[in-house]
């Protein structure tokens, strides 16, 4: 007999929160992770008032995508040394919904970072990068990342180099979304039609969907029997 | 003694080095058509008088890439095939598609930037084409590290499936990348070309009789043959271990 | 037997294929004929008797008695090399030139010269160097009724698309006359631009630009067809070009090409040979164990 979907995931994601909420392990390091990239991009590339309006958006999706990988292998490595994912594949859960859970789990937590980053790269480089269209683009692309992630730690976590091969699987992955994502990140920024955006934007969200159903349906494979 | 028959039996497997019938006529039929696109492209067809003998790179270059296309396609086909029907002849399939696939777009880089070097006068440029290519390459170099990581044999195959499966995404971005990001100085030859591209030439019948056979050559015979070999020796490699693992548990 | 039938007819294939190659013209581009050799490359000049060779290009107009010739001569220097294409090719005793001049066009550094050799012939050359040769294109007009002169001239002041002020020099230097002596005419377009046309008493002049340059035209005499001396001249000039010759990067990539095959193919022997090897040594531990 199987658990229904909704309370399953529900149940995934609560574990995985409370876990986090107990140790904070994880939200600390993310958060620190993302302040340190910031600064260390701006010393690192001199930027000056008119370098930053230039290369804010990649700036804001590298450190993105690396913040997603420490916290995805971090989780991974977590839900390895207590057991944790042994455990729910022992029970009579269906995969999607531990994939939609572990997923979901991931995605808030990029998700926190990601709303860090946004009112402290404003501040820092002193550009709005709190509007609406940009926050959407943020959250699609963050939603990407955990799904490929989701799939890929998981993946990964199993082989011998562990936490060394998540970037080396998951960076080509993601250029969609990382190429989308700038693309419409820059267009919102620089102010230019609302049509130019929401294109880049359109396809964003279109890539998403169809790796959520991709990744969605190869996790069985993922986590074995 | 039943051992010894299941012995027998991989030792018979291992036997017959020699290729079936099938793949000696299509090695033969393969090299011949390789060295005849060669005649064609370096000889038949005229000199480009803009872009001097670098040009015929080109009846190399873009195949080379569809050639990659087919393979990592296979491996598409083939990742799918092993997590449905789970037999390991579709995983041995996706291997081979992804060695063949990496060799051909090694050659697929390095002869445009062989090509860049005397018409855009550089080696390489950050073009947004060109970073997908190497980044397509960077994804199955990665294929192969992730596989030599996993050592469990039933893990590895369906893994290496999942990933060869997403891997393509890489092959497709770079094939359509002129449309997310138009900025490219890339030509193409085919159809409207890009605004800002550099070193483009016109497809006049000459280029077209080169390249349609070369195409052809490397879309279909070229990554067929070569994986079926790479096939042959996958299997040969699993049988070995097999009767290692027999032979050494005695 | 089978096989022998199908290498039979992958033969005939390729047969047929290389047929239908070489029936297509050899490097054409686009509309534009042109005439190539190992070493330049110049659009063919319509409605001009072809008088060609194997290394040089030329093109003789019977009416105005105008040859154009473009050709490679062997010299350290530019003007060495248009001297001797002047004196050997065409048999003129050379005094110095009633015009000289640079320009620097995309290509590198031209030369322009103009001579008047004798009362009836005249002689226009670009030269310009290129390694160890000099390229010279140049124009002479034997008509005894007319004067025909070409010559480029680098534009003072770039911001202008009308070449008058160019016009003024040559008209200055080479017929001793000034602008306002003539009456400007209509412009004409030719298929080479926009050219800028003054006519006056028995002399004509046009110029065009075309990138910072002038490219003038001066006709003394009995008026000949002077817009399509100075389109077909031109047509020469700017449609020259030498082939680049990197056919050592050809080679390099189909070296890279036949490296990266032979060391796919090659692996693939090397891993059967193993595999080999490994057995040999099984069927050894087998029989010991016997």
């Amino acid at each position: 007999m199987k658990t229904p979907f909704i309370t399953c995931v529900a149940a995934i994601v609560r574990k995985d929160l409370r876990a986090e909420i107990r140790s904070r392990e994880l939200l600390s390091v993310m958060g620190l992770f993302a302040l340190l990239s910031v600064l260390l991009f701006s010393f690192a590339l001199e930027l000056d008032r008119q370098a930053r309006e230039e290369v804010v958006s990649g700036v804001l999706w590298v450190t993105l995508i690396f913040a997603s990988l420490l916290g995805l292998n971090r989780s991974m490595a977590l839900e390895r040394d207590q057991g944790g994912l042994d455990a729910i594949l022992a029970a009579p859960v269906s995969r999607a919904a531990i994939f939609v859970g572990k997923l979901l789990g991931n995605f808030v937590f990029t998700g926190i970072v990601g709303f860090v980053l946004l009112p402290l790269m404003t501040a820092l480089y002193g550009m709005n990068l709190l509007r609406a269209p940009l926050i959407l683009t943020t959250i699609i692309g963050l939603f990407g990342f955990a799904t490929v992630g989701t799939l890929l730690a998981t993946l990964t976590v199993q082989t011998r180099a562990r936490e060394a091969l998540l970037p080396i699987a998951m960076l080509p992955i993601v250029l969609p979304f990382v190429l989308t994502a700038v693309r419409a990140t820059k267009a919102i920024l620089s102010g230019a039609a609302a049509n130019e955006w929401q294109s880049a934007l359109g396809m964003l969200a279109a890539i998403t969907l169809i790796y959520f159903l991709l990744c969605l349906l190869l996790y069985e494979y993922v986590v074995g029997e | 003694m039943g051992e010894i028959k299941a012995l027998a039996q991989e030792d018979l497997r291992l036997e017959t080095s020699v290729p079936p019938r099938l793949l000696r006529l299509l090695s033969l039929v393969t090299v011949l058509g390789f060295g005849g696109t060669l005649f064609l492209g370096l000889r038949a067809a005229g000199t480009d008088i803009q872009q001097g003998e670098i040009q015929r790179i080109f009846y190399i270059h873009m195949p080379s890439f569809f050639g990659a296309f087919t393979a990592f396609g296979l491996t598409v086909v083939g990742g799918a095939l092993y997590l449905a029907r789970g037999s390991e002849k579709w995983d041995r399939i996706a291997l081979a598609g992804v060695e063949v696939g990496l060799a051909f777009s090694l050659i697929n880089l390095l002869t445009g930037s062989i090509w860049a070097r005397p018409i855009w006068n550089t080696w390489w440029t950050w073009d947004p084409r060109l970073t997908s290519a190497a980044i397509m390459c960077l994804t199955y170099a990665a294929y192969l590290m992730l596989r030599a990581g996993i050592d469990d044999r039933m893990r590895r195959r369906a893994f290496m499936s999942v990933y060869g499966i997403l891997a393509f995404v890489t092959v497709l971005i770079t094939l359509f990348i002129i449309r997310v990001v138009p900025e490219t100085i890339h030509p193409v030859i085919v159809g409207a070309s890009p605004q800002n591209a550099q070193g483009g030439f016109e497809a006049t019948s000459g280029v077209v009789t080169a390249l349609i056979p070369s195409l052809l050559l490397w879309l279909t015979l070229l990554p067929i043959t070569l994986m079926w070999h790479r096939v042959r020796l996958e299997e040969r490699l699993d049988a070995l271990d097999r009767l290692k693992m027999r032979v050494l548990s005695e | 037997m089978r096989m022998t039938k199908a290498s039979a007819r992958t033969g005939l294939l390729l047969l047929a294929l290389t047929a239908g190659l070489l029936s297509a013209q050899d490097g054409e581009r686009g509309s534009t004929p042109y005439f190539q050799s190992r070493a330049f490359n110049v659009p063919i000049l319509e409605g001009w008797d072809d008088q060609s060779g194997e290394d040089f290009a030329q093109f003789h107009q019977a009416e105005a008695r105008a040859t154009i010739r473009t050709a490679i001569a062997p010299a350290a220097e530019a003007l060495d090399a248009a001297g001797a294409e002047l004196s050997a090719t065409f048999g003129f005793d050379l005094d110095p030139p009633v015009y000289q001049g640079r320009v620097n066009l995309a290509d590198g550094t031209w030369h322009t010269l103009v001579y008047d050799i004798d009362a009836e012939t005249t002689a226009s050359v670009m030269a310009r160097q290129d390694g160890g040769r000099g390229v010279v294109i140049s124009f002479v007009e034997r008509d005894a009724a007319a004067r025909t002169l070409m010559l480029t001239i680098a534009q003072a002041d770039d911001s202008l698309a009308d070449a008058s002020p160019e016009i003024a020099i040559a008209l200055e230097s080479l017929a001793g006359l000034s602008l306002s002596e003539l009456q400007r005419a209509d412009s004409q377009t030719l298929p080479s631009g926009e050219w800028t046309v003054y006519a006056g008493e028995s002399v004509m002049a046009m110029g065009m630009i075309f990138g910072n340059d002038a490219y003038v035209a001066l006709q003394m005499g009995e008026a000949g067809d002077l817009a399509a001396l100075a389109e077909a001249y031109n047509r020469t000039l700017l449609g020259f070009f030498i082939t680049p010759d990197n056919s050592q990067y050809l080679a390099l990539g189909l070296a890279v090409v036949f490296v990266i095959l032979a060391a796919l193919v090659g692996s693939l022997y090397w891993r059967e040979k193993n595999v080999q090897k490994d057995l040999a040594l099984l069927r050894e531990l087998a029989r010991e164990d016997e």
